[in-house]
This record gives C-alpha cells, structure tokens and sequence, in this order.
C-alpha cells in the first residue's frame, strides 16, 4: 500500500470537481456580476435527469440508460438549457441591478428548482447505478485507483484545456473575455450582449452537468440536496481565485481539493470531524493575505 | 442629411441633470470640437449618442436613422465608434486582440487584415507590441490602442473623449497627427472632446462649448483661441481670468 499516490490521486480527483464547478460560478460572475448560487440546483437537477420522475424509492434509470456516448452531450445539452433558460426567464430582467438583488434571485431560483423537484421525485434520496464499473480500482504505482479518479482527472484537463482554448482562440471566446472585463466598452465595440450571456450560461450549465454525471457515478445516489454543499465550495474557490477570474478558479478549485484531503488524512481522528471548521480556517487566512483573491482581474470596469 | 444631428438632448443620472436640451449637428467629413469645463457633460454626450447611457429626452440621428433608445452594440453597427475617456483598453487582452474586438460586425475579411495594417503602420509601436497585454502599455500607447480599436469597427464617425488626457505634449502632437491623416484617409467624421481651445484652434475645426449640461458657445475653434469667448463660456461674464486658457 502506498500512500502517496493515493493522495495526490484523491486530491486531484476532488480538485477537479470543485475546479468544475467553481469554473461554472466564475464564468457567469465574469460577464454579468452574478453569483449564480442556482448553479448547484443545476447538478442535482441533471443527476434527476437521468431517472425517471417518479416519486418511487427505487429509481429507474431514464436518460440514464442510454448508450454512453448519447447520454454525454444529452446531459450536457440538459444542463445548458436549464442555465440558459433561467437567465431568460429570470436574469435578462434583471441587468442592471446590483449584484445583491441577482444574487438574491439566484437564491430564490435554487429554492423554485428544488421544490419542482422535491414535488417531482419527494425528498427521499434515491439509489442509482451509473457506470458501476468505473469504481473498480486500477493498480499506479502500488496504490490502487477508482478508474473514476483517473476519468474525473481527465475530464478535469479536457474541460479546462478546451475552454481555454475556446476562450482563446475562438471569436466568441475573444467577445466573451473582453465583456467580462469591461462590458459596456466591449458592447460599444459591437459585441452583442445577448450572445455573449447566453454563450456564458450555456458553457456554465454543461459544466453543471459534467459535475452531475461525476457525482452520480461516484456516490451512486440522487439526493435532492446532493449540489449544495458543492456549490458552497466552489463559491468559496471562486472568491479564493479572485471572482470571474477562470484560471483563478481552477486553481483555487484544486487547492481546496488538496486542502481537505491533507486534512482529512492527517488530522488527528479525534478532530477529523472539524475538518471543514480547518479548510475555512485556510480560507480565512488567504483572503486576509489576498483581499482580492489568487489572481485579482486586473481592472474591473463598468457591467451591463 | 445630416452625418450627425442631435435634438434637445437631455440626460439625467437619477435625479441628477448632465444635459439640458442639446442639439448640434456634424457634416460628413467635418470635424468638431467639444469644450467646457468639467461636469459640463461632455462626455455624458459622447456616451448617449453611442447609447451608453439612455436619454431622457430628445432625439439622436445618423444618416437620418434614429440611434436613441437603441443598444450600443447595434450603434455601433451603424457605423459610429468612440474612444471613451480614459481609454477603457482591455488590460488582460493583448494588443492584438483589443484591435479584434471591434471586427465581429464586419465581414468584408480582407479590409480587415488591411486596416489592421494601417493601424500598425500609423502606430508602429503597437505593431512591435501585439503580442504583449495591453494592460502594460504606457499611457500615450494605450491611447494610441484605443483609437486603433475604434477604427477596426470602420467607423463613419469617430466620437474620441479627451485624448490629451494625461498625455506628454509631443504624445499629443502625434495623437492628433495621426487622427486628422485617418480623417483625411478615409472621410471619417470626428467628433472630439478637447479641452484646449489653442491645441483644437492648430487642429482646426468648428467648436462647441458646453458648461453645466447645456451649450453655452458654438464657432470656429480659431475664434475661441483668439479671445477671451473661451474663458467667458467657461466661468460666465467677466469673471474670466485673463490669459488663463483652459484650466479646469
Ligand atoms: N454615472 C454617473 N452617475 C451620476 N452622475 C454622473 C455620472 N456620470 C456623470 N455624472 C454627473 O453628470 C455631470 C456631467 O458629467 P460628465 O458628462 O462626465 O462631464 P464632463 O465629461 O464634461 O466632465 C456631472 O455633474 C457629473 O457629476
Ligand atoms: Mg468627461
């Protein structure tokens, strides 16, 4: 048994999904100073969408069952619409507010989706088998993996290469970095705000899903409650990062992964329990060193 | 036809008056200068014509199409561009990526890559610095993107807010030079906000000078810079400082 790798594996593995998530937060906060706290009714709503809505104890899988290479962009698909269309229904009225009044209705969204859902599939949690057969350990370097950790971690590199490269190279990627530091200056230069806030809500809500399609593989259930201890922590990765900054998010996103997974190694049993009451301590003490976070955008101009 | 026509314009920040009835109009190919003192509105004008802030009342037209009440954004596909005050460049984009944003409303691909050469050339030091963020360039460089970016939007008219700003004299002499050879280059219409009657008057063009949102003097910049019109439009009669020119 080798300890180790084990670790850098769990650490990874966590980060990964919290980079994800926090990726999702920081995408929407870049471009409309929203922090989108629906974003983990998103997750538990694509981990539904895989089973069919039922308020049965036993779950019975729906897109869930489809071949996997459906079921990928159909999940991913689910996951963006859902974004996209609540900021149609919702935050495209509500440009030009302060970011508390968005923040609030963001809340207030969470609370409509879970209820539809607590109404849908009731509040118990449901068992599910997603991909059973990636949990099975694979042998590195005398520790032995879930192939899930090595799928999660490399899912983790393509998404954040592929938006990297989106936002590079592609023009909606130019239009979309430019609004997010000045969006008034970019909207003067032609670049229609629409597109570029749905393009935002889009990418956001397919990353909601890839988490959904993670954790449900991963924890074998549906819990309606299952994205919002998620979407805390990557709130707090997001903040860590320096709000709307990606490559912010992304580290901060690991470096809370691999904060709790020393933690939860080394602490002493008796105080293992504390664990997040010291992943916040860390918090805390970053942000008192970095009021702006990791990676403060370099000027923040003026929003729709 | 006008190339600009702009009719008892107001604009209000709340409860707060920046314009009060203004109305000025801009030929095609001619150049004006916006003066007064500051909070005089100036650039609360520049921003309701590209519909950057809405107006409250009155009307805003180019080439007889009505721009009030329309985005930004499809303001700016009519062919009219700004460069705000204090260059609102994107600091995290590099230098060739701030020219490109404009581009997204053009299709004609090959005048494109052609402007892009011209800006280079009238800008060199933009060219040697394409591939840097523009957050690092100095101030007169960051002005000069500024401009460059307005222009890859092939603009008809070009509205630039105080591009003296901050800048050395001999930066401002080349600023200057380099927008009046694009006018001339290619017919645009500018539209600029100048605080110095002397710096407008050796540019040449027609003046307009406002004082607590509403247009208190019009003319030929020349006139200003000759008398004391300036400083009387500037402060209200007599009080004017004599030989004081522009101080704010
Ligand atoms: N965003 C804003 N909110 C509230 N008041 C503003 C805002 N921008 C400008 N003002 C006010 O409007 C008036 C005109 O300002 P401005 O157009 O910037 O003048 P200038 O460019 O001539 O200095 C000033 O009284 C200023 O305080
Ligand atoms: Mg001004």
């Amino acid at each position: 048994m080798n300890a180790a790798p084990q670790l850098l594996f769990d650490a990874l593995s966590l980060g990964g999904i919290y980079a994800m998530a926090a990726l999702g937060i920081a995408l929407i906060f870049g471009v409309m100073n929203l922090v989108n706290f629906a974003h983990g009714n998103y997750i538990a709503f694509c981990v539904f969408a895989l089973i069919l809505p039922s308020s049965d104890v036993v779950a019975v899988m729906f897109i869930g069952k489809l071949p996997t290479l459906l079921l990928i962009p159909v999940i991913l698909a689910i996951g963006a619409g859902i974004a996209v269309a609540s900021e149609y229904v919702i935050f495209r009225h509500m440009r030009g507010a302060t970011p508390v009044a968005m923040m609030i209705s963001s809340f207030a969204l969470g609370f409509v989706i879970q209820n539809v859902m607590l109404t849908v599939y009731s509040s118990r949690a449901k068992a599910i088998s997603l991909w059973p057969d990636l949990n099975t350990p694979v042998d590195i370097a005398g520790a032995s993996i879930p192939l899930l950790q090595l799928i999660v971690i490399a899912t983790t590199l393509i998404v954040v290469a592929g938006l990297a490269l989106l936002l590079k190279k592609t023009r909606i990627g130019l239009e979309m970095r430019a609004a997010a530091e000045n969006f008034t200056m970019a909207r003067l230069l032609g670049v229609r705000a629409n597109v570029v806030i749905t393009g935002a809500f889009a990418l956001s809500g397919a990353l909601a899903a890839a988490v959904a399609l993670i954790m449900a593989t991963q924890t074998g259930v549906a819990d309606i409650r299952m994205g919002g201890q998620i979407m805390l922590t990557a709130f707090i990765a997001t903040v860590i990062g320096g709000l709307g900054s990606l490559p912010g998010a992304v580290a901060a996103g690991f470096l809370i992964g691999a904060i709790s997974v020393v933690l939860q190694t080394f602490l002493p049993l008796e105080i293992r329990a504390f664990r997040d009451a010291f992943l916040y301590l860390f918090v805390i003490v970053i942000l008192l060193a970095k009021p702006q976070g990791l990676f403060a955008l370099r000027s923040a101009g003026p929003r729709v | 036809m006008a190339r600009l026509g702009v009719f008892d314009l107001s604009v209000r920040y709340g409860k707060v008056p920046a314009l009060m009835d203004v109305s000025l109009h801009l030929d095609e190919g001619e150049r004006l200068f916006v003066a007064g003192p500051n909070g005089a509105g100036k650039s609360s004008l520049l921003k309701a014509i590209s519909g950057a802030v809405p107006t409250t009342h009155g009307r805003i037209e180019m080439d007889g199409e009505l721009l009030s009440g329309r985005a930004p954004e499809n303001i700016a596909r009519l062919g009219l561009s700004m460069v705000p005050e204090g260059r609102e460049i994107f600091g995290t984009l590099s230098v060739e990526e701030n020219l490109r944003v404009g581009t997204g409303i053009r299709r004609d691909y090959q005048a494109i890559a052609e402007d892009m050469q011209e800006i280079y050339q009238s800008f060199p030091v933009l060219h040697e610095r394409r591939h840097t963020s523009a957050g690092d360039l100095s101030g007169g460089q960051q002005q000069m993107l500024a401009i460059g970016r307005a222009l890859m939007t092939n603009p008809k008219l070009l509205m630039v807010d105080e591009p003296s700003l901050g800048l050395a004299p001999n930066i401002v002499d080349q600023v200057y030079d380099t927008l009046i050879a694009l006018q001339k280059a290619r017919g645009l219409t500018l539209l600029i906000v100048e605080q110095s009657s002397v710096r407008a008057a050796r540019v040449g063009g027609r003046m307009v000078v406002l004082r607590g949102g509403k247009v208190v003097a019009t003319g030929d910049a020349g006139e200003f810079a000759e008398s004391d019109l300036l400083n009387e439009a500037y402060f209200g009669q007599s009080k004017a400082p004599s030989g004081a020119e522009t101080h704010r």
